[in-house]
């Protein structure tokens, strides 16, 4: 069963009073994510993704298609007893303590009682937070209020949490406790829904990603599918290769990129790859290893953008 | 239980902050003040009511000293009903407007509850808040005039659900300027401006907008404003009706009771329809 899926979604921004024009935040989207994993959306500025979220826990209302959350249509507040949700730049209110944060949306998530106040506790323990229990939230740095913005977030248990970048704001020892959260999370069976920017974070915990760019869906795959690039491959080769055989390999392939770290090839096809195999054996190259070219989520990221933008 | 927990957090929320400690405040030195001016004293030609020393009104039979001090209560009462206008809606005006700001209504919303929901336990918790504060001076103003005056008539705590009432009909235009502007300071100054200017234009309409013109369609209209909109000053009469034991006019209470509903409705309406 999926965690989430929507079908066709779309949401357009009317122009208000004397706003001309209109914005087409998400433009058909058609999404599922299964259960236990962790799903990142990436994006740039202004691609859609908060309002995806906003949308899939009824913040804001999609202008067509529709969407499920735990087999649920998103409309039932019922639904949202088992969702976690960390909004990006949330402001609890400042004349509350963490604990009473976390007591009071714990409460209105459905929570109460004994089986709240322990789960508190190791929460705050969890995040960090133990000793900052009883201070009012007014007088938190911006990365103690993401670390109870992550506990407020799971206060209820939820099966599925959103996060809006979760680690904004949080030190780099921080940054890596969170990523063993969601890891630990993920492990008990949670379906955690990442929106972040901080690619490499996105690189290092999740198991699927999709990126968005205004408002379409440009792709969606694992971390490895996304960074494979399956026309380039990586040649490890032990050795010298004189200039003549770099021009002759060079008119073998579409491009090519020689260093001492190895051979980096574009072919059109497995018979390209084999022929500059061929050709290096020939010149007694010792070839070490062969592989597919991978970059890093980054470089795909920006590539796949690229190709979206109009020259 | 949702709405209970909201109540408990606008509570909370209102608590902290220094315009319902002032209102308090206000509420006490007036009844310290009332406490220590307010005397009666005893002779042959009756009982006189005394107020710094000075003759309220004359020597009146022993019987007849609950009706004067019902009039001064009236009186007390009149200027807590415009206390509570001024005060309880800049004390109280921020609330929705605070919920609504972005990071603060992503937290609600993604919660398990209906946007009704999260208004009517907004409202009912700033609502809440302003009764206890208007329960407060009346059971202290009728302590006082108790022991000071032997006059322990309970029109005057039973005229507390009177002010509450109006209150709450006024907090649902409050709440409704609240969610179209999601603005404290134009909530205040719409409130205001209804308040002081369009709502005593509308209550003399006969001296003022009838006179732009005959036509009847117009004048529906002008007529529909007026009872749209909460009767506050047929309340207020109602109030010190009330606390003088004479009968009430029930008519107020209807039209600021279907008023009341009315902005309600139309403040989650738009709150239902609204993107955030």
């Amino acid at each position: 069963m999926p965690a989430l899926q929507c079908e066709h979604l779309s949401k357009v921004y009317r122009g208000g009073f004397r706003k001309k024009g209109e914005v087409q935040a998400l433009q058909d989207l058609s999404l599922a994510v299964e259960t236990g994993q962790i799903f990142s959306l990436l994006g740039p500025n202004g691609a859609g993704k908060t309002t995806f979220v906003k949308i899939l826990l009824s913040i804001t209302h999609p202008t067509s298609g529709r969407a499920f959350v735990l087999d649920r249509p998103i409309t039932e507040p019922r639904v949202r007893r088992k969702v976690g949700y960390l909004p990006e730049n949330h402001r609890f209110p400042g004349y509350l303590t963490g604990q009473q944060v976390l007591t009071s949306f714990g409460s209105l998530s459905g929570v109460r009682g004994p089986a709240l106040r322990s789960h508190i506790d190791s929460l705050l323990t969890l995040v960090g937070m133990q000793e900052w229990r009883d201070v009012k939230v007014r007088k938190y740095s911006k990365g103690m209020m993401q670390r109870l913005g992550l506990a407020q977030a799971l206060v209820n248990d939820p099966a599925i949490v959103f996060l809006d970048e979760p680690t904004d704001g949080v030190d780099p020892v921080g940054r890596k406790e969170i990523r063993d959260v969601l890891r630990n999370l993920r492990n008990e069976g949670k379906t955690i829904f990442l929106n972040s920017h901080l690619l490499s974070e996105v690189e290092l915990v999740s198991d699927r990603v999709a990126i968005l760019d205004k408002g379409k869906l440009l792709k969606v795959g694992t971390v490895q599918e996304l960074t494979t690039t399956e026309e380039s491959y990586h040649i490890g080769y032990e050795g010298s290769i004189p200039e003549a055989l770099r021009t002759e390999a060079a008119a073998r392939v579409l491009d090519i990129v020689i260093s001492s770290e190895g051979i980096v090839a574009r072919v059109s096809d497995a018979a390209s790859l084999n022929a500059l195999i061929d050709l290096l054996r020939k010149h007694k190259v010792l070839i070490t290893s062969v592989g597919q070219q991978r970059n890093t989520l980054e470089e795909s990221f920006i590539s796949l953008i690229k190709r979206e933008i109009p020259e | 239980m949702n709405i209970l927990v909201l109540i408990r957090l606008t509570l909370r929320e209102l608590s902290s902050k220094a315009t319902m400690y002032i209102l308090a405040g206000i509420s006490t030195v007036v009844l310290l003040g009332v406490a220590l001016a307010v005397s009666v004293t005893s002779s042959a030609d009756g009982e006189t009511l005394m107020l710094f020393g000075q003759q309220v009104s004359p020597p009146v039979p022993a019987a007849d000293l609950a009706r004067v001090v019902q009039q001064m209560q009236a009186g007390l009462a009149g200027g807590l009903f415009t206390g509570i206008i001024l005060f309880g809606v800049f004390a109280t005006a921020g609330v929705i407007p605070d919920m609504l700001e972005r990071g603060t209504v992503d937290l609600y919303l993604s919660k398990p509850i209906s946007r009704w929901q999260l208004l009517l336990g907004k409202y009912t918790g700033a609502v809440t808040a302003i009764a206890i504060n208007i329960l407060y001076f009346l059971a202290g103003a009728w302590l006082v005039f108790g022991l000071k005056c032997g006059v322990w008539e309970p029109t005057l705590l039973t005229s507390s659900l009177t002010m509450i009432f109006m209150f709450a009909a006024l907090y649902a235009l409050v709440v409704f300027f609240a969610t179209w502007t999601r603005s404290t300071a134009a909530t205040i100054i719409l409130t205001y401006l209804y308040l002081f200017i369009l709502g005593g234009i509308l209550q003399n309409r006969e001296f003022s907008l009838y006179l732009i013109s005959e036509n009847t369609i117009y004048r529906t209209i002008v007529d529909g404003f007026y009872y749209l909109f909460p009767q506050i000053s047929a309340m207020q009469e109602n109030a010190a009706k009330q606390i003088m034991g004479l009968e009430m006019d029930w008519k107020p209470f209807l039209q600021s009771f279907l008023s009341g509903s009315v902005f309600l409705l139309a403040a989650a309406v738009i709150l239902k329809r609204r993107d955030f």
